[in-house]
């Protein structure tokens, strides 16, 4: 098991201690476990959607709506009551996609590769469920859930095939989202790419590739994806050093316009946290 | 110009940083040189948007003394654009997802900007022993 190993210990050793801070875990993808006194209160991963980009990719909340949440809840990660008072999500169903989130990303810390573990201390940690997760209990889930995907016919890492829609392979009444994986599978993907593309949890996604890659509805290709497109440029001259700033030019005065001018003075300057 | 190496780099930047989606290369004057786009993007629309946004955010640094430009980013709902100077020459573009961790990103591109330099610089000289037409009609 990749992650398991090296995260075992130190995940263990700050439930013991009741720790309070940041495990930042480097590799790929890496990540983050936040704890409070000893339990996981919060877990990022760059290998797994968080619970905004789930809301987000769902089409529940739209990305200006979400701005102007965090702008009314004073700047939050996380502005869940002001999604519940607005009424995009319930406060269960939010307490569920947090849940949902926090697994999801100790999956895919744990499916990848573990370089090292770094504490940091903070005042207030970041918390997506009120009630935190026993570390021990966190990672044997994860390696779980991990064990499953290597007991697959066709495992599927979540970093590392890029499947495509098997030529001829579409039958049946396939689910929304073997609908959407055949949709966007493009052979540059990843199951952890989909699983953001989609809004799903990556190890939803990559069950379900592996599950399609069995059934013959995706295939791995047998040689790496092409190369980039390269083109020259047109005169064949390649790249050019950029030029110099060019000296500015003065503006010409407007000739009988009848746009309105603006006075000079219309603005003030702060001084000393003083307006002038 | 190797364009082998250049794409090795451009797709190695890819598999290295989780979430990078897409990358482009283009000379400073926003003419496409290479991408490892998506069909969804339009890779000589955005090498042209990334050299104005190059452009306009190094008049900016100038103009507001803040030392010479090192990168820009857009963040949007559904991830970020990254644009970097490629030496004088071009400027890259990398285009990620919600969950890539740009300061990662940014990080594993210096060593990927400092050689796709150099290989750009080869090029110049290939091109002076008249290779790039046929390079160019490989498609490589």
């Amino acid at each position: 098991m990749s992650g398991y190993e090296p995260l075992a210990p130190a995940l263990t050793a700050c439930g013991h201690e009741g720790f309070t801070g940041e495990l930042r875990i480097a590799g790929s993808p890496g990540g983050t476990f936040h704890f409070r006194d000893g339990l996981v209160v919060a877990v990022e991963s760059p290998g797994a959607p968080g619970p905004e980009a789930l809301l987000l990719r769902s089409g529940r909340v739209s990305g200006e709506q979400w701005a102007e949440l965090v702008r009314e809840s004073g700047g939050s990660r996380w502005p869940a009551t002001a999604l519940v008072a607005h009424g995009y999500a319930g406060a269960a169903q939010l307490r569920v996609v947090c849940s949902m989130a926090l697994h999801d990303a100790a999956f895919a810390i744990v499916a990848g590769r573990v370089e090292g573990c770094e504490r940091a201390l903070v005042a207030e940690p970041f918390a997506q469920v009120p009630v935190g997760e026993q570390p021990a209990r966190l990672l044997r889930e994860a390696a779980r859930k991990l064990a499953a995907v290597a007991g697959l016919p066709h495992p599927v890492r979540p970093d590392r095939d890029r499947p495509v829609p098997a030529s001829g392979g579409r039958g049946g009444n396939p689910s929304a989202l073997r609908l959407e994986l055949l949709a966007h599978a493009d052979g540059r993907r990843t199951a952890r790419d989909l699983s953001f593309r989609t809004g799903r949890g990556v190890y939803t996604v990559t069950v379900e590739v592996a599950r399609m890659l069995a059934e013959g509805l995706l295939e791995l290709p047998g040689t790496p994806a092409p190369l980039p497109v390269l083109r020259m440029s047109p005169d064949g001259q390649g790249v050019r050093r950029r030029p110099p700033p060019a000296e500015p030019v003065p503006p010409t005065p407007p000739a009988g316009t009848e746009l309105p001018r603006r006075k000079p003075g219309g603005f003030f300057r702060i001084r000393n946290g003083i307006p002038k | 110009m190797d364009h082998k190496a250049l794409a090795l780099e451009m797709r190695g930047l890819r598999e290295q940083v989780a979430g990078v989606t897409d990358t482009a290369l283009a000379a400073a004057d926003g003419l496409l040189i290479a991408a490892d786009t998506a069909d969804s993007i339009d890779p000589e629309g955005l090498a042209a948007l990334a050299a104005a946004g190059l452009g306009l955010a190094r008049r900016t640094s100038e103009a507001t003394a803040r030392g010479a430009l090192r990168r820009t980013v857009t963040y949007g709902s559904h991830g970020c654009a990254a644009f970097y100077a490629v030496g004088d020459t071009a400027l890259m573009v990398v285009l990620g997802d919600e969950g890539i961790d740009v300061d990662h990103l940014h990080r594993a591109t210096q060593p990927a900007l400092r050689r796709i330099d150099l290989i750009l610089t080869d090029r110049a000289v290939d091109t002076a022993v008249d290779t790039a037409p046929e390079k160019a009609a490989e498609g490589v």
